[in-house]
Order: C-alpha cells, then structure tokens, then sequence
C-alpha cells in the first residue's frame, strides 16, 4: 500500500500543497472544455435541452469510483488513511433542494462559475458574490441553523452498507445506473428538442462505446472478487472498510 | 464557446474523474471548490470586522491557534483551477469580457438572478458541507449515501424551479 502518498508519507504535507495546484489546473482545463464554463449549458438541464452536464457527472463519478475501489482491491490505495465524507442525511437533503432551486436560477454551482470568471464571463461573478453573501448569512447566524445542521448524523456510510450488498456489486451496480441513466436523459432530450440532438458518429462513438465495455468489465471483476480479502482482519462486518467515527465538533464541507 | 475546444461529455467527465483520481491518490481527499471560497470570505470579514467572525462559532475555527485559513490544500487547488481554465479560454480563443444569457433576458435581470441564485447556493453549499465538486462528485465515487442524495435532491429542486425561470434560458 503506497497511497495515499501524503498519508504514507511518501511526499512530504508542503508538496502536497503546491501539486494542488497542478490538480486544479487539469480540473479548470477540464471544465472549460467540457463547456462548463457557460451557465446556459448548465441551466438548459433543468429543461432536458443539453443534458451534458449530467452525463458528465456520471462519467466522472464511476471513472473515480472504479479507480479508487479498484486501487483499495489490489492493495495500491489504504483506505483507511482516506477521509471519507461524513453523512447528515437531513441537512445534505435540504441543503440538495435548495442548491438545485439556486443552480436552474444563477446557471452555477461554485465549481463552474470559479472555472468561468476566469474564461472572462461577468455573471459568475456575480453569482460568486451571491455566494460569499449566502455563506456569511450561513455562518454569521450559525446559532439559528447550528443544531439542524448537525443533526441526522450518520458517520460514514456507504450506498453498499444500505443497500445491504458487496461493494464491488454495489460498484457494478453504480456503474449499470450511470450508463443507463445517461442514455435515457439523452434519450428525453432527443424527444423533448429533436433539433438540439446531434448523433455521435464515427472515432468518437467507437471510443465512447469500447470505453463502456471497460468500464463493465472492470466492475464486474469488482463485483465477483472476494471482497473480504482486501478488508482489516479485525472489521466487525464485511461491509465495512472504515469503521464508523464519532465526530463531536462541526466539520466543514468542501 | 468555440466548438473545436469543445470535448464530447463522455472524454470531459473521464478527465474529471482521473482529475478526482489524482487527488485521491495523492492526497487521500477529494476536490472541491466551495470550500476555498468560503474560507476567503471568512478572511475577508476577518480583516473587516475581527469582532464579527470570532464571536461566530462557525467561522472562529476557522482562525483556531492561529491559523491561516487561506494555507489550505482547497485554496491551492482553487488558483490551480482559475489558471487551467483561464489558460484554456486562451487556447481556444474564447476569453472574453460578456454576459451570457438566454435570448429572452436582459443583461441586467440575468445580473439579479445570478446574485439570487448565488445566495441561495451560498448558503445551501454551507448547510449540505460541500457542492458538485467536493459532494457530489467525490461523495459519488465513494459511494456516499449523502451524496447521492444530495444529487437526488439537487436535481428535484433544480426542476421544480425550472418553469419559474425558463423566460431566462430559453
């Protein structure tokens, strides 16, 4: 188990600093060139008018659930030097709803609008001045909200542990609901503005689809390895690769 | 934006998720983006008003023994990203000063919806602990219950809202 390289001290917490940047760097490219830096683009979802932002999402998600799983199964990732996000089932529902009601409105989340001030755009400056306006409020009146926003408490825990699976299916699982659901949304967009649908054709379907595969073969190896041999031998159950830890104060997000 | 930059959806989400990768295996963290921006107005207020945010229970730990909140892994990764999709605006030759906005909208009612919509993502950033990037994102690659439905819920609020607002997108 080498990584995580700045938790098994490989690299030193200063480099891990500065090689943020880099990260952030490919991160802000990668916005820009998915065209996220345009808020219609995010905004035009809400009608199934471009529903790219989505498929995106999904693409990015199994892509680091499949490398992060995958590394903890070979031994190459220690997931228990990872910090896992704590779940507060009520507060992250609420604050879902309201953010979602916020992003069809402003054409942002924080991501995007950072990535598109810098391409030049005016609006997601404003909306980022909303933003530090909307977390002053959040934090200078915290006592009104505090006891919600720390309520629900439910440490760690993963869709495998309520799902009740394995987690390479849950993973398989994850990766099917990704595929299926970006072809469907796809699909609405085509009926609801068939002048908007433009086919994929040619390389880039041929691409698009072998990757597809791999992203199933890979799951599916997930799914039939026997888990357990990767888990510490101490673990009370076998769905559990972090334990469950108490948190007494506040943690912030990200 | 200029169309021979633009990347299909599939090659955009893979390089964000090896951008995740990257960071998990560096760091053991994911990427986010609210955070840092919250931090700095943590600072902000802080050289304004002292008084203000150390009497706040949310933002005094924040400056607990003497830290600095902007030395912060998110903060660094926040200029990294400012710099990539700058330099990809130059690239591809769409840096430019302008609004962007439906063709039923003036600039100026766009202006007030972008603040509106700041607000609330401002403040519902806060109460979920994180957005797309840190929650979303992140939480869904490692299968956080939180964050699917945090996704979930964002998506039912986005289009329960929608009606209210297409004059501004479409």
């Amino acid at each position: 188990m080498i990584a995580p390289f700045v938790k098994t001290e490989l690299i030193s917490e200063a480099m891990n600093l500065w090689l943020a940047i880099p990260i952030g760097f490919l991160f802000g490219f990668a916005l820009h060139h998915g065209g996220f830096t345009d808020s219609r683009k995010i905004a035009r979802v809400f009608y199934f008018r471009d529903v790219d932002v989505p498929i995106v999402m999904f693409t990015a998600i199994v892509t680091g659930m499949l490398g992060l799983w995958g590394l903890s199964l070979i031994g190459y990732m220690d997931t228990s030097l990872f910090y896992f996000l704590p779940t507060y089932l009520l507060p992250v529902a609420v604050g879902g709803l309201l953010f979602g009601v916020g992003m069809v409105v402003g054409g942002f989340c924080p991501g995007t609008a950072v990535a598109s001030v810098a391409t030049g755009k005016i609006d997601p400056l404003i909306f980022i001045i909303g933003f530090f306006i909307g977390s002053l409020v959040f934090g200078d009146f915290y006592p009104v909200w505090g006891d919600f926003y720390n309520s629900d408490y439910r440490g760690v825990w993963r869709l495998d542990q309520l799902f009740g699976l394995q987690l390479g299916v849950t993973v398989l699982l994850m990766v099917v609901i990704a595929i299926a659901g970006s072809m469907f949304l796809r699909l609405v967009q085509r009926i609801a503005w068939p002048d908007t649908f433009i086919p994929v054709k040619g390389a880039v379907l041929k691409v698009q689809v072998a990757l597809i595969v791999i992203a199933l073969v890979l799951a599916t190896v997930m799914a039939f390895f026997p888990t357990s041999s990767y888990l510490p031998a101490e673990d009370d159950s076998g769905w559990h690769i972090v334990p469950r830890v108490i948190i007494t104060t506040p943690v912030s997000g990200q | 934006m200029n169309v021979r930059c633009k990347l299909p959806p599939v090659f955009a989400g893979i390089l964000i998720g090896l951008v995740m990768l990257i960071a998990f295996v560096i760091s053991g963290r994911g990427i986010g983006v609210s955070g840092a921006l919250t931090r700095m107005i943590a600072v902000a207020q802080n050289t304004i008003s002292p008084q203000i945010t150390q009497s706040s229970e949310y933002f005094s730990r924040y400056f607990a023994y003497g830290q600095n909140p902007l030395d912060n892994w998110l903060v660094y990764l926040f200029a990294g990203m400012v710099l990539g999709s700058f330099i990809a605006s130059l690239i591809c030759g769409d840096f430019k000063l302008e609004v962007l906005r439906g063709p039923n909208i003036s600039a100026a009612k766009r202006l007030l919806l972008a603040l509106l919509g700041g607000i609330l993502i401002g403040f519902a950033a806060r109460l979920a602990r994180g957005c797309t990037s840190g929650l979303a994102l992140v939480g869904g690659a490692e299968l956080a219950v939180g964050s699917w439905t945090f996704m979930l819920c964002v998506f039912a609020g986005g289009y329960a809202a929608a009606y209210f607002v297409r004059k501004q997108w479409l």
